[in-house]
């Protein structure tokens, strides 16, 4: 099916987005995260995002979800849906425990705290934390955050799943585990924006891509095509 | 401006989210915080009734033993005032660094940031209901028995909640915006110390027109007169007064909470930044 076909969940138009901030003493710099950015997504499909550090990739995530507004331009959501998104790590309060934090997220995206204690041993499972789901999140290495962070977000439900990198961290059998169960989820009705830099993802798990640089979008459509352009961009 | 909020159509959970769900959240966010923090130290929950205690004991120190108040039921007299106070600047303290505490959160999820103060003010409220214990414990151990005019308490600490909530969520949005108020805020805490009657007696300044003025300018002094009045006169609070501040707080907590509400995005960006 192609994307046109699809109904529009989510209308970029002309998004900019940049703000002031201190350099030093009554210092102030301009930043200029995102420039006119303009992009529709599709119900079901799988968008992947690409672009090297710092081009404004978690910041598009962000004004998605609803997170920042931006400065200027217009971002539409179809109304009565959710987005949610997952990023490694940040988030997660370190003096409470992996399944505080995960009751938390659940709730914090409006699960009832009954709904959030019901996913709680999913969670547990899936994430194979064992006896570390008790233990303080501050204790976790990265791939165990990313694990807790991957999971919480894959167990509860929301209409627009934003990934950002969340699936480059974890032991390679984890990262499998996950990208099946990614798959799983993509394969129906799931509407994912994926922020990646490993290639080969975007080219399995994509359905079409959009390349960022420097606050726009240099290249969008096939992955192949789009990956093709984001080389060159780095060469 | 005005457009740009209006052009953003996103519905994410917290939006969907009922009132009474909302403040589950909050109580669970609290409660967490709770059992995280008492969990981080050897004395846990003792913690909750040693800290102000402690703090009694300091002034007690100073004004009593070696400054000589003159009162035979001083260290009563400075646990009322004391220990309301605590809660007041601990929870405002607290409170106003909440937002930018929580950017980890605020990062992921579009969530009203009303939630970081009041969950803070929600777990103030835990720690002062072991306190009040503690207080009502003692004023009976030194000769202050329970009265039925102690029900005239229950107004008081409400309009004392309600100046906390006001107090945390302004703070919490000054500090979100211009980190430099951390320190006008805590600079302000040890001026109410000093000019609300904490350790001294607002009505034992020798001028009536004195002691009107400093109840009326400062509503802690007010808050902290009215937990002494009715604890160890078993008198009632100014109604009027104790009434009019119980509204003004109201009236603060609806206007800030909406504007938060309005500028999420925009708090989201500073905490963020």
């Amino acid at each position: 099916m192609s994307a046109d076909n699809r109904e529009v969940m989510l209308t970029l138009d002309r998004v900019s987005l940049s703000y002031k901030s201190r350099r030093g003493s009554f210092d102030h710099g301009s930043h200029h995260v995102l420039d006119g950015v303009s992009l529709k997504v599709y119900e079901g499909e799988t968008l992947g995002i690409i672009g090297r550090n710092g081009v404004g990739k978690s910041t598009l995530l962000r004004l998605i979800a609803g997170i920042l507004s931006p400065t200027s331009g217009t971002v539409r959501q179809r109304p009565g849906k959710t987005a949610s998104l997952l990023t490694i790590g940040l988030g997660f309060r370190p003096d409470l425990s992996g399944r505080d934090n995960a009751m938390l997220a659940s709730m914090l995206q409006g699960a009832t705290a009954k709904q959030a204690r019901g996913y709680l041993e999913e969670i547990k499972e899936f994430s194979e934390l064992g006896d570390s789901f008790e233990e303080r999140v501050k204790t976790y290495s990265s791939g165990m955050l990313a694990r807790l962070g991957f999971t919480t977000a894959l167990k509860t439900h929301v209409d627009i799943l934003l990934i950002d990198e969340v699936l480059s961290v974890g032991d390679a059998q984890f990262r499998e585990k996950a990208e099946a169960a990614m798959k799983s989820r993509i394969s129906g009705d799931q509407t994912v924006i994926f922020v990646s830099h490993v290639e080969s993802q975007v080219r399995d798990i994509c359905t079409r891509a959009v390349c960022l640089n420097r606050g726009a979008i240099v290249a969008e459509g096939e992955p192949g095509d789009v990956l093709g352009a984001y080389q060159a961009l780095l060469n | 401006m005005r457009r740009k909020f209006a052009d953003r159509i996103t519905l994410t959970g917290l939006h969907l989210m009922s009132p009474l769900q909302y403040v589950r959240l909050i109580d669970t966010m609290a409660r967490m915080s709770l059992r995280a923090d008492a969990s981080k130290d050897v004395l846990g929950y003792i913690w909750w009734v040693l800290e102000p205690l402690l703090f009694v004991a300091v002034f007690y120190v100073v004004f009593e033993l070696i400054l000589n108040s003159g009162r035979a039921d001083y260290l009563v007299f400075l646990m009322c005032g004391k220990l309301a106070f605590i809660w007041f600047s601990k929870s405002v303290n607290q409170a106003a660094n909440s937002i930018v505490a929580n950017r980890g959160l605020i990062g992921r999820v579009n969530v009203t940031k009303t939630l970081f103060p009041l969950s803070v003010v929600q777990e103030g409220l835990y720690r002062q209901l072991a306190v009040f214990a503690l207080l009502f414990a003692f004023l009976y151990v030194r000769g202050f028995p329970p009265d039925m005019t102690w029900v005239y308490l229950l107004p008081v600490i409400v309009v004392n909640y309600l100046m906390i909530v006001a107090c945390a969520l302004i703070g919490s949005c000054l500090v979100c915006m211009v980190r430099d108020f951390t320190m006008f805020i805590s600079l302000g805490m040890t001026f109410l110390l000093f000019t609300s009657g904490v350790f001294w007696d607002v009505r034992s300044l020798g001028d009536p027109v004195k002691t009107d003025l400093v109840l009326a300018i400062n509503p802690l002094a007010f808050i902290l007169d009215a937990y002494r009045q009715v604890l160890m006169h078993n008198t009632a609070p100014d109604w009027w007064h104790l009434f009019l501040l119980g509204c003004g707080s109201v009236v603060l907590v609806l206007i800030v909470a909406r504007v938060m509400r309005r500028a999420s995005q925009y708090l989201a960006l500073r905490a963020l930044s």
